[in-house]
């Protein structure tokens, strides 16, 4: 452990709002030359807020950073020697290596560039790295690692004082994650102060000196690593509050409705899931752990092999077969992949089962009882609209997601599958969301919930499968149900079997 | 190893396509035609070319940010009718040139500013400003024909040590827009727009100030290409530049540049430029009907546009399945 001398940088009561929202509050630590710091806590806790307003990407609402003891209003990268790793690379593939390392700072003449300085340069930092990268390749021809290694060597370029890693390790194999941890003790050693986001507790223990846990965008504790277990730091990132506040559940049949058997794609590698009548199972996992692309591929969005039955009979994975077999799937993207925004509430409730309404007597002309069934939807979701004519886009979040529930409730399915169902809606109508998932899992109904928010996952399922990289890797019944072990298993760097590289 | 490195040249020299596409026809049209194969026929379709070619090295630097601007035959069309009338009332060339050359600058940066400022489609952006200029153009003539003095046919019919005057200025205007766009920031960043504007603004390039200048560029351009095209014809007529910004797009696309950006040659988009000519050229020699040009040009377009969705797609299918690779090894 270095000495401590004063902070290279400091954050004191960071906070940040949107539109009255606010994500992050209160968020305070200090940041020492050869320290890596590891930023922890769930999806949405305030990680990248965070650390777009450390890099500059964002300017705080209240709160001071200081760099080398001075006030900043606002920190721009390179000026004060921050630079950030994104999780999402921000890298031009089109362009050489060398081009894109040098970009923002390219050698040369007021109007010439010099691209045997920029190559020169570019090579030094792949060099010091300790990967081989020819720095005239373009972009694009490289690999997941290798690109990664590129974006490292650009934010070097810049970072004098501070590196921030936001979930480097994501797209990398085993050997390239341990050759990245090699460069971050190379990097330390050079003086740099570190700031490494991750969801993998190994990875931390692995390359971090202190924390700072976030939790619903607050602090929730901070300090050194060695004195922390990994249970004590798990437990504070997940919290306890939810989970104590359990629905009482109506007990599941023992009649299979849905049976998926040996599913697999790009994204995701042999699943297999029952789900029985009146049950609700969850599903989850990381981002990217394949969630998501599981849900679309049993409800025929998206390519992939294997066999799905509905009652004991195989149907083909095709939308429309799906709805016919009475599954519907509802979207995590419900303002881009789900509501007709400026369109009023009345079609967007009937858009899933617009034949039904289509008049008999003269075909085509006119919708017959759509209206009638608005109304009913409305006063049966707990949507509060002035009107069912009101456009979907006058709604608050909460509202709109009650909208989609209920396009598909009008299509009387069996078996419902809910991507994030309470994704940015407030308490209130999470409280009715749940409450309605309850009501139809106890006339029946088989439900499927993917979702991100551990606590709702164990406030309101049956059952729980865990996912990490496009594999389940657990499942937990309720009683069993311990969101420390889940989360552990889930953000576990172990590749669960998959590849030993 | 050498096909290999063969495909590299072709995937990463995207002319080269187009270039052969181009030799190849050019021997058709010689085995066709006995007249095809003479100096002075070369000479008359590269004259032919020079002004949509010289448009199309500006609109290279559009469509590698992933821009378009259709306003380039309008621009064309109101800065030669500004030098046609200043010729007219001072026959001052120094003025008419220095004024031509600056009002086409300013009406392209004018372009780059209203698509920054609104972020609006730069196709509906310019469509207004296609409309706006040519209405002007036409407001301040009359729609009358003016003709320019004598001398100027220099510019669009004479020789410099033997070469066609147009050739020579396009030469000048090619080796202007490959030194920019090879061997300064305008150029790198122009590039890296269109590639992924996120990762831009995440490297804060100055996206809009590189975009106006941009769209200034070729509009400077496009007052070259007018001077010329105004020699060319001796005078200034209401029909000129109509249509043209489809054949400089064309030649552009032809050429290789994609039009989602990021990746192109100045290259490329002449050798289209020559290669449109050519196969009117042929279209020509083979006594086609006139009324059939349009389609054929659009039908060549098509293709063009066709063939680079495939490779494309044969490119993301070759990189998804090494990543593929990756995971299972």
């Amino acid at each position: 452990m270095s000495v401590h001398s004063n902070p290279v940088v400091s954050v004191r009561g960071l906070s940040k709002s949107f539109v009255g929202k606010t994500v992050v509050s209160g968020v305070t630590f200090d940041l020492f030359a050869g320290e890596a710091l590891a930023l922890v806590g769930e999806n949405g806790a305030g990680k990248s807020t965070t650390k777009n307003m450390l890099c500059g990407l964002l300017t705080p609402t209240t709160g001071t950073i200081l760099v080398n003891g001075q006030t900043v209003p606002k920190v721009i990268g390179a000026e004060h020697g921050i630079s950030a790793v994104h999780q999402e690379l921000s890298l031009f593939g089109s362009l050489s290596v060398a081009e894109n390392i040098c970009i923002s700072d390219l050698p040369g003449a007021k109007m010439r560039v010099d691209w045997a300085a920029a190559e020169r340069i570019a090579q030094e930092q792949i060099a010091f790295l300790g990967i081989e990268i020819d720095a005239r390749a373009l972009v694009e021809t490289l690999g997941a690692g290798k690109q990664q290694i590129v974006e490292i060597a650009k934010a070097l370029l810049h970072a004098s004082k501070v590196l921030i890693l936001d979930e480097p390790t994501t797209s990398l194999t085993a050997v390239e994650r341990e050759k990245l941890f090699v460069i971050i003790d190379k990097l330390k050693a050079r003086g740099l102060a570190i700031v490494f986001i991750s969801h993998f507790m190994e990875e931390i223990y692995r390359v971090c000196d202190s924390f700072v846990a976030l939790r619903d965008g607050c602090q929730v504790g901070q300090g050194r690593l060695a004195e922390v277990s990994q249970r004590s730091l798990e437990e504070m990132m997940v919290g306890r509050t939810l989970e104590d506040a359990r629905v009482n559940l109506a007990a599941p049949s023992q009649t299979p409705a849905l049976e998926v058997r040996g599913l697999s794609s790009s994204d995701f590698k042999d699943i297999n899931l029952t789900v029985h009548r009146g049950e609700i199972l969850g599903i989850a996992g990381l981002m990217g752990a394949g969630r998501t692309e599981i849900a679309e591929a049993i409800f025929g969005l998206r390519a992939a092999v294997g066999e799905v039955r509905i009652d004991g009979k195989a149907v083909p994975r095709d939308v429309s077969a799906m709805m016919a077999s009475g599954l519907c799937y509802v979207t995590e993207d419900r303002r881009k992949n789900g509501l007709f925004l400026n369109r009023p509430v009345r079609e967007n409730l009937s858009a899933a089962h617009i034949a039904g309404f289509v008049q008999r007597k003269l075909r085509g002309f006119g919708f017959r009882g759509e209206k009638a069934r608005a109304h009913d939807l409305v006063s049966d979701m707990n949507i509060s609209v002035p009107h069912i004519e009101n456009n979907v886009s006058d709604l608050s979040g909460g509202n709109q997601q009650k909208v989609m529930l209920g396009r598909w409730l009008a299509t009387n399915p069996e078996i419902l599958i809910f991507d994030e169902p309470t994704k940015g809606v407030d308490i209130g109508a999470k409280f009715d969301i749940h409450e309605k998932i309850a009501a139809l899992a106890a006339t029946g109904k088989a439900i499927i919930i993917v979702s991100s928010d551990l606590p709702e996952l164990l406030h309101i399922t049956h059952r729980m499968l865990v996912m990490r990289k496009g594999r389940i890797v657990g499942e937990f019944l309720r009683s069993d149900f311990d969101s420390v072990k889940i989360i552990s298993l889930a953000a576990s760097s172990n590749e669960g079997g998959q590849d030993a590289a | 190893m050498q096909p290999k490195r063969l495909q590299t040249i072709v995937s990463r020299q995207k002319w080269v396509a187009i270039a052969v596409a181009t030799i190849v026809l050019a021997g058709v049209l010689s085995v066709v035609s006995p007249v095809f194969l003479t100096l002075s026929n070369f000479q008359a379709i590269l004259v032919q070319s020079s002004v949509t070619a010289i448009m199309a090295v500006g609109m290279t630097f559009i469509i590698l940010t992933a821009g378009i601007d259709i306003s380039v035959g309008a621009i064309l069309f109101v800065t030669s009718a500004l030098f046609a009338q200043l010729m007219l009332v001072t026959g001052n060339y120094a003025l008419a040139f220095s004024v031509t050359l600056i009002s086409a600058t300013v009406l392209g940066l004018l372009n780059g500013l209203l698509v920054v400022r609104f972020a609006v489609s730069p196709l509906i952006t310019t469509l207004a400003t296609y409309s706006i200029y040519r209405g002007a153009a036409i407001h301040l003539t009359g729609a009358q024909n003016i003709p320019v003095p004598r001398e100027m046919g220099f510019l669009g019919n004479g020789r410099l040590w033997g070469i066609p005057v147009p050739i020579l200025v396009l030469i000048v205007i090619v080796i202007i827009g490959v030194y920019i766009l090879n061997h300064t920031r305008l150029g790198v960043y122009a590039r890296a727009i269109g590639n992924s504007d996120r990762s831009a603004r995440e490297t804060s390039l100055p996206v809009a100030r590189i975009t106006v200048l941009v769209y200034a560029l070729s509009g400077f351009m496009a007052g070259v290409a007018g001077l010329i095209l105004l020699a060319r014809v001796g005078g200034l007529q209401s029909g000129i530049g109509i249509g043209i910004e489809f054949t400089v797009i064309a030649a552009v696309i032809l050429g290789g540049t994609k039009l989602t950006g990021g990746s192109g040659t100045i290259v490329g988009s002449v050798i289209g430029a020559v290669f449109l000519v050519l196969i009117d050229n042929g279209l020509n020699l083979l006594n086609a009907s006139p009324y059939i040009y349009d389609m054929v040009r659009g039908a060549v377009l098509m293709a063009a546009v066709a063939i680079d969705r495939y490779s494309a797609f044969r490119q993301s299918v070759v990189l998804e399945a090494r990543r593929e690779a990756r995971i299972v090894d």
